[in-house]
């Protein structure tokens, strides 16, 4: 239904079942982590009509390096402004977390005056947290910010959102929870996002939540994913897409819960870790009401509202017809 | 302002609890306290009474917080509470708020414009606004917001007004509507019609509310075209239009209409009313 078709054909791969997302029809979804300044509106289209209701956009590498600090400030204020507008515009709540990304940390110069501004936009209302923060290289500069942003969260009292490694992800991850903890953070206060089988034993052992991304090719796929709701149970696992501008899926969240459908997992369980979950995790910001997006055809806010858009699911940007070879 | 700000600290007084006012006037950093104020006031609908809205409408005309959430109000507040003294800081200051604001804070700090010290200085940061596609920025500074109208020169006016159409806006609430038309404005909005008639789409009737004063034999021809090939409502907008011309052909057209006229004389038929909201 995505971006994956092609893929499918080069690799001459059995073609997997078709998408059905019949199972989770009326169901409520989450996605705590998609880059949806990457995404197309046919993607916010397509997640809010596979339920996708409120999404966390968390501030990241744009793919090439920023050089001044000007994009970092257009690109946090478009977080809180432009693409909230946008995403409101499909009837889907848009939050955000702010943060240094661990790739820019290393060019510290700009880095010293990233780390000033961010108080500006922290307190915004909608940032439901500091993010995606944490290692990639695991240079001495990464750790440096890593460290300065978690005292910038404590004094915030919000939430963080870790990213972790690629690259020595086992180690890395170990390493991002023990400097939270040295920092006196909450595991509570703290999601480490991006785990696999080897890292989530230890994540929720330590009392972190533990985010997965489900993610073609290079992170987890959601049979996997299945079999770790399995074996661990539903407490403080979500699911998220990070769908960006690399072939990802933003319907991963609907989609997963579809496939635990399928593999028997209860819906009290598939709601725990597509959507509840998510929600108890950043709403400790103080910045999520569950009202202004769990029911249908729930206005954003009154001050959106009072602008005459009283938002429908869905239903507030006219529809192009994508069978019809005519565009009018 | 001082009038002003003491209207807005009274309803602010009845809309927030105790303790929340003694929070709005305390002391601190205006960036912390601009973003966090929606946390302490929440985005209730502010209760305004006649008396209050009179006022503020004897002050700055046109002007009004009918309909404002609490934060909106209590950001204005916030920015009616700054010094004014030194002009470059002043605009430092509030220039800081737009650049790094979210909407809600967009929407508060474009429909406070008219409260700003030094109206001169936010020509430029208006005219940016307009340029923005979010809904309700735009509403902030199109509607009941007297600032554009009398601070805007003709080119920036000219886009708001286009602006507002190309964005489904309603222009009966923009103030200064009828005063600020123009030729030029007149001109824009007819070759505007003419794009959307070759490609098959509406044309808002309201267009010819700013038409109707520079009718000329070149104008004349579109208001021809309202009255042979447009449906109820273009007949009523082309006879309101020509009811505020001294075009003589489209006085002697308009007569074939005797019950427009009427209706525009007893006043049964106006631009409020065209559309029947």
């Amino acid at each position: 239904m995505c971006c994956t078709h092609s893929f499918e054909e080069v690799k001459s791969e059995p073609l997997s079942p078709p998408v059905s997302l019949d199972g989770i029809k009326g169901m409520k979804f989450f996605d705590p982590h998609v880059h949806m300044t990457s995404r197309t509106t046919d993607d916010y289209q397509a997640m809010a009509d596979a339920g996708v209701v409120a999404l966390i956009e968390p501030a990241f590498w744009l793919g090439q390096p920023r050089t001044g600090i000007d994009t970092f400030r257009d690109y946090y204020s478009s977080l809180i402004g432009w693409e909230r507008f946008r995403s409101s515009q499909f009837g889907i709540k848009h939050y955000c977390t702010i943060g240094l990304n661990s790739r820019e940390a290393n060019n510290e110069a700009l880095a010293e005056q990233v780390m000033e501004i961010l108080p500006l936009f922290i307190y915004k209302e909608g940032v439901v947290g500091i993010g995606e923060i944490g290692f990639d290289d695991q240079t001495p500069a990464e750790e440096k910010y890593y460290r300065a942003q978690l005292e910038l969260a404590k004094e915030a009292g919000l939430p963080v959102q870790i990213h972790t490694p690629h690259r020595d992800k086992k180690g890395g991850t170990t390493r991002s929870m023990d400097i939270a903890i040295e920092h006196g953070l909450d595991p509570r206060m703290v999601i480490v996002d991006h785990n696999n089988e080897e890292t989530v034993k230890e994540v929720l052992d330590r009392g972190f939540w533990a985010a997965f991304t489900i993610y073609p090719f290079t992170k987890m796929g959601n049979e996997r994913m299945v079999d770790i709701a399995k074996q661990y149970g539903p407490e403080r696992i979500m699911v998220n897409s990070a769908a960006d501008w690399g072939i990802s899926d933003p319907l991963a969240v609907p989609k997963t819960a579809a496939l635990m459908k399928i593999r028997g997992i209860s819906d009290a369980d598939i709601e725990l870790i597509t959507y509840r979950n998510a929600i108890t995790a950043f709403a400790q910001s103080g910045q999520i009401d569950e009202k202004d997006f769990a029911t249908a055809g729930s206005a954003i806010d009154q001050s959106q509202k009072f602008e005459g858009n009283t938002i429908l699911r869905g239903g507030q940007q006219p529809r192009i017809d994508k069978s019809s070879i005519i565009i009018s | 302002m001082d009038q002003i700000k003491s209207i807005l600290k009274e309803i602010l007084q009845v809309n927030v609890a105790p303790d929340v006012f003694t929070w709005l006037e305390e002391k601190r950093p205006l960036n912390t306290a601009f973003a966090l104020l929606p946390r302490k006031t929440g985005k209730a609908v502010v209760n305004v009474t006649a008396g209050q809205s009179g006022q503020l409408d004897a002050i700055i005309p046109g002007f009004t917080v009918d309909g404002w959430t609490i934060d909106r109000l209590g950001r204005a507040y916030l920015l009616l509470n700054l010094d004014t003294a030194d002009k470059d800081a002043y605009f430092r200051v509030i220039e800081n708020l737009f650049l790094a604001a979210e909407m809600g804070e967009l929407v508060a700090l474009y429909s406070a414009l008219p409260l700003l010290a030094y109206p001169e200085i936010w020509v430029k940061r208006c005219s940016e606004g307009i340029r923005s596609n979010i809904g309700s920025v735009l509403e902030a500074i199109m509607y009941s917001n007297p600032y554009p109208a009398q601070n805007l020169d003709q080119s920036a006016w000219n886009q708001l007004v286009l602006k507002a159409f190309f964005t489904d806006k309603d222009i009966n609430k923009i103030i200064g509507i009828d005063t600020r038309a123009n030729k030029e404005l007149a001109y824009i909005l007819s070759d505007y019609a003419h794009e959307r008639w070759a490609a098959g789409r509406e044309v808002n009737p309201k267009s010819w509310r700013l038409v109707g004063p520079f009718i000329d034999d070149k104008l004349f021809e579109d208001i021809k075209r309202l009255f042979e090939e447009g449906n109820l409502a273009d007949r009523r907008a082309g006879a309101l239009a020509v009811s505020a011309s001294n075009y003589q052909p489209a006085r002697t057209l308009l007569n074939k209409y005797p019950e427009l006229v009427t209706a525009i004389e007893n006043k049964n038929l106006s631009w409020d009313t065209l559309t029947g909201n």
